[in-house]
Formats: structure tokens, C-alpha cells, sequence
């Protein structure tokens, strides 16, 4: 308990101050829509095997989105030497990291819900019965890349680019969660159901779960002055 | 060098030893030297390939001191974040750069290799995309370490990505398996013949002995060049 409830105190402030400046979110979702749109331009979205390539525009605006939501969470925390003061704090250096993990996940959660029904619509798609696998694979998709973004974007913030280096740091590191997220997305659009996309579900929440424990292992190490 | 030093500092031993990568250079050289020969004039031409298969002698031992070398990478990572010394950032460091060298050199003749055998220089296949990503991944490794001055943390940031990367290789791997896995249109790699005849297995295991050594070259002598780089830093500071 004393681990968890500073953790929801830390996302509890990032979304109150997220409430009142609107600095993330707005943006996190406009630059999705605009990656869907110059997509859209670039690749043939009719056709046969279009659910391929619709489900690899969905994850390229879901992580570009992410990562620049995320980037800019840890940016704000170390303005005004913010992460000074929650490392000072009695805080646990996992509960910083679960606290910042919940507040990165909620906004990017919060964008791609805006974005994935404009999306559908856009591209003239309908999941029908593959809805349930869409959703359960945004969610164990996003929870990947999440965790793996908010451990390399508390480094990245610390560097000379600041957040700049975040997507150069974590999208290497990203590309198993993004092979099963793009290929149980696709099933996905095909109609199909949880069972048929179950290894890549498999491999996503392996993935979510080994990255959670590196990132809670070496998460006091990234924090050190 | 005067031996005068009578109060000497107690890594002074270790400092007067002849360093390995002095010792080993030359004979180094030499064996590569005899393993090019071996590859191009002693192998026998393999039936299905031709000429292009003697490449294979450069690059499986390249591709297996790159692992070598991104292990050795994960393990002083670990020993970095457990004990806080530095000399334990400048192993993996070393090791990374030359990792990275030899990823390149896989990736550079591995192509050279497929267009002729397979028609073409690029397919996604598990271990042609988990190289790449591997490459990709400590490329970002020497981008983060060039972007933070501070060289305490600079050693536990790279620590960090250094054992998350590691990790990260056996997923990307079972990842792209299972999604080429799960396309039989792919193009079906010609594995070569599961038995390597005895004469062509020798001088691959030469290969592999004399690129070992090469390493070990290579990461001493880079260990040297970082000494002498944190001494100027010191003098700097």
C-alpha cells in the first residue's frame, strides 16, 4: 500500500495539472490525426490488404502520438526542478515510476480514444465482430510502448537534445510490441476475434510485463543526481 | 620509463603490464591474413553457390563477435549498476563500439552474399531484421552517450539501455519469426546443407578463433584509447 498510494498521488497531480494547462493532450491527439491524414496521402488505402496497411498507419499516429505525450510529461517534470522535488520526496523511486507509468498511459489512452473512431471513419473501415480484439490490442500495445517510453523518456529529458532523443532511444526497443500490435490490429480490422491473434497478444503482454520489471529494476538508476 | 617510483599508486602493477591488445595485434593481422587465403583459395566451392559462399567465412564469424560483444555490453552494464564503478561503463562502451563495427560488417556482407544466392540484397527475415534492429538499438546506445555530459550518469543511462536493449533481441527475433511465420508467401531461405563439410567447418572455426582475437584487439585497445580520453578529462576539469 505505502508504494501504490504515492504512485496515484504522482498520476493524480499529472492529470489535475494536465486539467488545468491542457499542454499534452490537445496536441497528442492533433499530431495523430495529422499522421492518419499524411498516411492516408501516402500509402493506397483501398483495395485489397488494406487492413495491413491501415493497421500500420494506426500504429505509427499511436506511437508518434505517445512519444510526444510522453516527452513532454517528463519535460514539464523537470522544469522547475519538478522531479528534484518527488525524488526528495518519501516517495519510492517505483512509485515515481508507476505514478508517471498511470499518467503517460491515461493520456495516451485519452488520445488514441479520440483518434481510433475518427480513424475508422476516415479510411471507411468497420471491425464489426473484430471490435473486441482492437480494443484489447490498442490497450496491451500501448501498455508496452508506455512502459517503455516513460523509462527511456526520464533519460531522455537528462540529456543535451532533451526530449528530442526519445523517439531514437525508444523505437528500436519498440518493434516487437509494434510487429504484434500491427499484426493482431489487422485481424482485427479483418473482423476477427481474440482467439485468432492470441499469440500476438501473448507476445505483447510478455513484452509489457519483462520491460515493467527492467524498467522498475533500473528505474532508481535513471533518478540518481 | 624510469622505475624510480618507489611509493607507487596500487594499480601501478597492472599498468606496467604490457597491454594485451600490444601483444596480440600482429599475430592478429597475420591470422587474418591466412583466413582470408583459406576462405578464398582453400575452401572448396560450394555446389549451389559458387564464389559467393566464401564470403560466409567473414561474416558468420563477424555476426557471432557482434553477440559476443553486445553480451559483454549487457553483462558490464549490470556490473555498472551494481557496483557504480567506472571502469565497468568503459568495458561496455568499448564493447559497443565494437559491436557495432562488426554489426556493420554482417550487415555489409550479408547482402553481398543474397543478391547472387537469393536474387536480392534485403529480406525481412528473423535474423536479417533482428540484426538490424540490434544495430539500430546501439546505434541509439552511442547517440545517448554522445548527448549527456555528465559522465556519472552518462554511465548509468547507457547502463539502462544497455541491459533493456539486450533484452530486447530475443523478442524482436521471435516477433518477425513469427510474423514472416505467419506469411508462407515469403520467400523460403535456402539454409545450405545442415552438414557443413569437415573442410569448409575447419576454416569457418579459424575464422571464428581469429576474429576472437580480433575482438579482443579491438576492446583492449578501444579500453586504452577511453583511459586516456577520462585522463584528458580529468586534466581538463
Amino acid at each position: 500500500m505505502s508504494r501504490l498510494r504515492p504512485a496515484l498521488l504522482i498520476a493524480a497531480k499529472d492529470l489535475r495539472v494536465e486539467m488545468r494547462t491542457k499542454d499534452i493532450l490537445p496536441a497528442v491527439g492533433l499530431f495523430a490525426l495529422l499522421v492518419v491524414t499524411v498516411a492516408s496521402f501516402a500509402f493506397p488505402t483501398s483495395g485489397p490488404g488494406r487492413e495491413g496497411v491501415a493497421a500500420g498507419m494506426l500504429w505509427m499516429a499511436f506511437l508518434f502520438a505517445g512519444l510526444l505525450g510522453m516527452g513532454r510529461s517528463f519535460a514539464l517534470e523537470s522544469e522547475e526542478a519538478c522531479i528534484a522535488g518527488l525524488v526528495a520526496s518519501p516517495a519510492p523511486s517505483e512509485s515515481i515510476f508507476i505514478g508517471k507509468l498511470l499518467s503517460n498511459l491515461v493520456f495516451t489512452l485519452a488520445a488514441e480514444a479520440a483518434i481510433l473512431p475518427a480513424f475508422l471513419v476516415l479510411l471507411q473501415l468497420n471491425p464489426g465482430p473484430g471490435l473486441p480484439l482492437l480494443l484489447v490490442t490498442s490497450v496491451a500495445g500501448t501498455f508496452g510502448i508506455v512502459v517503455v517510453g516513460t523509462l527511456l523518456s526520464a533519460m531522455a529529458v537528462n540529456t543535451r537534445t532533451r526530449e528530442a532523443i526519445l523517439p531514437i532511444l525508444a523505437i528500436p526497443i519498440s518493434v516487437p510490441a509494434l510487429i504484434a500490435s500491427v499484426q493482431a490490429t489487422q485481424a482485427a480490422l479483418e473482423g476477427k476475434d481474440i482467439a485468432a491473434a492470441a499469440p500476438w497478444l501473448f507476445l505483447l503482454v510478455g513484452y509489457g510485463a519483462m520491460f515493467l520489471l527492467v524498467a522498475l529494476a533500473t528505474f532508481p538508476y535513471v533518478l540518481e543526481e | 620509463m624510469t622505475q624510480q617510483r618507489v611509493a607507487a599508486p596500487p594499480e601501478s602493477p597492472a599498468a606496467k603490464r604490457i597491454p594485451l591488445w600490444k601483444i596480440l595485434a600482429l599475430p592478429t593481422v597475420a591470422l587474418m591474413g591466412v583466413l582470408v587465403y583459406a576462405a578464398l583459395a582453400l575452401a572448396p566451392e560450394d555446389a549451389d553457390q559458387g564464389p559467393a559462399q566464401r564470403i560466409f567465412y567473414i561474416h558468420v564469424p563477424s555476426a557471432w563477435i557482434a553477440f559476443l560483444a553486445f553480451a559483454v555490453v549487457f553483462v558490464a552494464s549490470v556490473a555498472l549498476l551494481a557496483t557504480g564503478k567506472r571502469k565497468w561503463d568503459d568495458r561496455a562502451v568499448a564493447s559497443a563500439e565494437v559491436g557495432v563495427v562488426f554489426t556493420t560488417v554482417v550487415m555489409l556482407t550479408g547482402p553481398l552474399w543474397a543478391r547472387p544466392v537469393w536474387g536480392v540484397y534485403w529480406e525481412w527475415d528473423p535474423k536479417l531484421t533482428a540484426v538490424f534492429i540490434l544495430w539500430l538499438i546501439y546505434m541509439s546506445y552511442l547517440a545517448l552517450r554522445s548527448y549527456v555530459p555528465d559522465p556519472s550518469r552518462r554511465a548509468r543511462f547507457s547502463a539502462v539501455l544497455g541491459i533493456a536493449g539486450f533484452l530486447d533481441v530475443p523478442i524482436v527475433y521471435l516477433a518477425v519469426r513469427w510474423w514472416r511465420g505467419l506469411h508462407p508467401e515469403a520467400v523460403v531461405l535456402g539454409k545450405g546443407g545442415p552438414q557443413l563439410p569437415a573442410s569448409m567447418l575447419q576454416i569457418l572455426l579459424f575464422g571464428v578463433f581469429t576474429f576472437t582475437l580480433l575482438y579482443l584487439v579491438l576492446f583492449t585497445l578501444r579500453l586504452h584509447v577511453g583511459r586516456l580520453r577520462s585522463a584528458q578529462e580529468e586534466v581538463q576539469a
